[in-house]
């Protein structure tokens, strides 16, 4: 970024922050429980990475959009494959679990239904595999010829299945689809090799979630959450040295080998100019890693400093996911964090559960306090991962047998339709096909889940990880291996960012060789 | 019917006996054999085979992104031995490994001989003792990894409570406490074992030898040190290896707990394997030489038992 690019971020930040000083919006929004800060209006992303062009993808715009179409999923379905059409399939997926907020649920199965119901002659096999197993398990099933015909993988996973050669080509002519239907972005996320391995079902970005109550408590301004990384580490530090070490301020997350601490560290090091290879540039070539540059060094440094020095963090930063931040969350232990958009509707569902008088008026105080806002900025950009998930079909080796190709078809035809790549992200994420937007689906779904705009602002900001084959391998042990050789102080934060450049490096190298 | 004797070769006394051959006795042996033979086939397959294809892929180089293997000769090997990393895990692993089983086994012991005499509520505090060993590990990772829990863990919390610590008890976020942690957990864990067999063991102790040894005037030290003990030395030494064993392979505990975190601090052989085989980039030729490496140490403790089950001595060949 060039510096009149960075000054553009820096003077729209101060902007923001005197509107949200004037506005004084989130008191409005305290009145209503669970708040947006006003913050999260502003758009200064550019959308380079993803595609997504802020002027066309707004809150406004989105709002605006919803409700112009009207879809008829089973007729299109059928044009697609016939409803007569026998078969059998398998499908695999990380579907709802007992944390989901019951609506994900209910869609879910009203989903296989609907499935069932459309083509009762094709036996469909579901398997609702638990997120942190699903790529072991798919893994070691591909290897062996017994992975399902069909899989819905987090967009990180496909592009090393691909590179095996255990995934099938995709047209998207057949699907009835065309590339402008989707974020350029979800589609590159599926292309390897100029090929395309699978069809995107749904894009989203995370957002920073604060507890307005801790902030007054700790005497932050509550109106006003941190804009930069920088202003994380006063505000973390400023709640724990008044509120004492019961109370920390962010909720960092950097367990090993955890599909959550890519999401929360990478916004950190893009913002600060660095990336694990070159992912945040506008034309990536993917063949050395930038990670321990004087930014990305940077980037590390911020979270030694919040761990070691300041003491601000969870202490078990290095063992928690996103599910212990939950928790700490819920029982004011921290005072931020950064999540889906479905973290609300998840954190109304466990207030649900709770039966002790104290714990629920606490955790109910804290549901009330929940603002969101954009991820802060470093001093180079604004950055969040750009994240979702994709449809694909194995080949018949990795399957170990013929897939049943029109059965595979209607799966992925309706797993990526306009109503239904919508319904199975109700909570926590966006139709990846850009119909999806102008369903009436989508207004209801506006009207009813909070903070969904929040996300929205966010997206112009995404950039997707490194679509090569090693960035499973990357983002899920080599990173968080680099933080916790930092945060343990087993290595300075020079040598944690050498030893993990050294080691990416070392992979890329490997295939280029 | 005439039968012809049978000739001898020359230079062979009459007078002595003679051993069959080899293809002799298989014949002799031929129902045996069948017998055994689906046992023997069942282990070729899920032994024998996934055995040999190890060693011949820890030659091999692959990953994640190409289907295909390069043959790269010992180099899996050399890199694994050059690598800080695995004599890293090595020392973990020695340490899970013997510091989990010598206490294991003084807990055990200890437990065994309490629990040996006579006294009022033995049996339910028998049952009580039980209870870690017959729960499932999976169980007992996620209860020990919330009470240990840094910021919420009960342990931590109660003794604040009580005004005994004044911070916050970190285990398993500090790389210098998490292996002794581990330990505890698995030695609360597998004690009840040694405690089932040395109290098995105590049942076999004569009677009469240990009255003959009070009527002689022998002290309690005395008569557990020369009648007890040496009784109990089979129990002692098979419960030993086969502990050693099962924590030289323990993967539940320290997978659940901390993932080998923080910083490996807790990596053990079996989840470094694991790691290297699913949790990162599919390395199966690297996770086949450690596990050939993790085998030969295997193979060595098992020879060891094999020795103490048959007690060492010649074997009870049948001849003829």
């Amino acid at each position: 970024m060039s510096d009149s690019q960075r000054r553009s971020v820096l003077s729209s930040s101060l902007d923001r922050r005197r509107l949200i000083g004037t506005v004084g919006g989130a008191a409005a929004g305290l009145a209503l429980g669970a708040s947006v800060a006003p913050s999260v209006l502003a758009q200064d992303g550019q959308g380079a990475q993803t595609g997504v062009d802020p002027a066309t993808w707004n809150p406004e715009t989105i709002t605006a959009m919803a409700g112009t179409e009207t879809v008829d999923t089973m007729a299109e379905m059928h044009a697609l494959v016939p409803a007569e059409t026998a078969g059998e399939l398998s499908w695999w997926v990380a579907g709802p679990n007992q944390a989901s907020p019951p609506i994900a649920t209910q869609l879910f199965d009203e989903y296989i239904t609907t499935f069932n119901t459309m083509w009762p002659a094709i036996s469909l096999d579901v398997q609702n595999v638990d997120y942190n197993e699903l790529l072991d398990k798919t893994r070691v099933a591909a290897a062996g010829g017994a992975a399902p015909s069909v899989t819905k993988f987090p967009i990180l996973w496909g592009v090393e299945f691909a590179a095996r050669g255990l995934l099938q080509e995709i047209r998207l002519e057949d699907y009835g689809l065309t590339a402008d239907m989707f974020w350029p972005g979800a589609l590159k996320s599926v292309t390897w090799q100029d090929k395309i391995y699978g069809i995107p079902t749904n894009n989203e970005t995370m957002a920073f979630i604060y507890n307005r109550d801790i902030f007054q408590r700790a005497g932050l301004n509550p109106d006003m959450p941190p804009q930069t990384w920088d202003e994380v580490r006063q505000a973390s530090k400023t709640i724990t040295d008044t509120l004492g070490p019961r109370v920390r301020g962010y909720g960092m997350v950097a367990k090993q080998n955890a599909g959550n601490t890519p999401f929360r560290f990478m916004p950190l090091l893009w913002a600060y100019g660095g990336s694990a290879l070159d992912e945040a540039d506008e034309a990536p070539t993917y063949a050395t890693s930038k990670i321990n540059t004087p930014e990305g060094v940077a980037a590390l440094q911020l979270m030694y400093d919040m761990y070691v020095t300041d003491k601000s963090v969870p202490t078990s930063a290095l063992t928690n996911t996103q599910v212990e931040n939950q928790d700490l969350f819920l029982t004011e232990q921290i005072a931020m964090m950064i999540s889906h958009p479905s973290e609300y509707v998840a954190l109304q569902s466990k207030l649900a559960t709770l039966t002790n008088p104290e714990e629920l008026e606490r955790a109910q105080r804290v549901v009330d306090n929940m603002v969101y806002t954009l991820i802060p900025a470093g001093p180079v950009r604004r950055a969040v991962v750009f994240g979702g998930s994709n449809a694909h079909i194995f080949t018949d080796a990795a399957h170990g047998g013929p897939v049943d190709q029109n059965a595979a078809k209607a799966m992925m035809g309706l797993l990526t339709s306009p109503e239904w790549s919508l319904k199975n992200n109700w909570t926590d994420s966006n139709p990846s096909n850009l119909r999806g937007f102008r369903t009436p689906w989508m207004k209801e779904r506006l009207e009813s889940i909070r903070f969904l705009e929040v996300t929205t602002s966010m997206l112009p900001y995404g950039i997707p990880f490194p679509v090569v084959p090693e960035s499973t391998e990357i983002m899920n042990s080599i990173i968080p291996d680099m933080l916790q050789n930092a945060l343990s102080e087993t290595m300075s934060v020079q040598e944690a960012a050498d030893d993990a450049a050294q080691k990416i490096n070392d992979l890329i190298s490997q295939r280029a060789s | 019917m005439a039968t012809q004797a049978p000739t001898l070769p020359a230079g062979r006394s009459p007078n002595r006996r003679e051993v069959p051959g080899v293809l002799s006795r298989m014949r002799r042996h031929a129902a045996d054999y069948l017998y055994v033979a689906p046992a023997i086939i069942v282990m070729l397959v899920v032994i024998g085979y996934p055995l040999v294809y190890t060693v011949y892929r820890s030659f091999f180089f692959t990953d994640a992104r190409d289907p295909s293997w390069t043959w790269t000769g010992i180099s899996n090997y050399t890199g694994i031995l050059s690598d800080n990393l695995f004599w890293q895990v090595t020392r973990n692993t020695f340490v899970w490994t013997v510091g989990s089983t010598v206490l294991a086994i003084v807990l055990g012991f200890a437990a065994a001989m309490v629990l040996h005499r006579e006294f009022v509520g033995r049996g339910l505090l028998r049952g009580i003792l039980l209870i870690p060993w017959v729960i499932s590990a999976v169980a007992a990772a996620y209860i020990w990894k919330w009470m240990l829990h840094s910021d919420y863990g009960l342990i931590s919390n109660q003794l604040l409570a009580w005004g005994w610590i004044s911070d916050a008890l970190v285990v398993l976020d500090d790389r210098s406490r998490v292996m002794s942690a581990l330990v505890v957990v698995n030695v609360w864990k597998e004690f009840p074992f040694v405690m089932i067999m040395v109290m098995a063991g105590l049942q076999t102790v004569p009677q009469p030898l240990l009255r003959a040894a009070r009527v002689d005037g022998a002290s309690s030290w005395n008569q557990f040190r020369h009648i007890t003990l040496p009784h109990l030395k089979g129990v002692l030494l098979i419960t030993t290896l086969l502990l050693a064993v099962t924590n030289l392979n323990s993967f539940t505990l320290p997978f659940l707990m901390t993932g080998g975190g923080p910083a490996n601090a807790s990596q053990l052989w079996i989840t470094e394997i694991y790691k290297i085989s699913f949790g990162a980039g599919l390395r199966y030729g690297e996770a086949s030489a450690y596990s050939v490496i993790l085998f030969l140490f295997m193979a060595i403790i098992g020879y060891f038992y094999v020795r103490a089950l048959t007690g060492g001595g010649p074997k009870n060949e049948e001849a003829g």
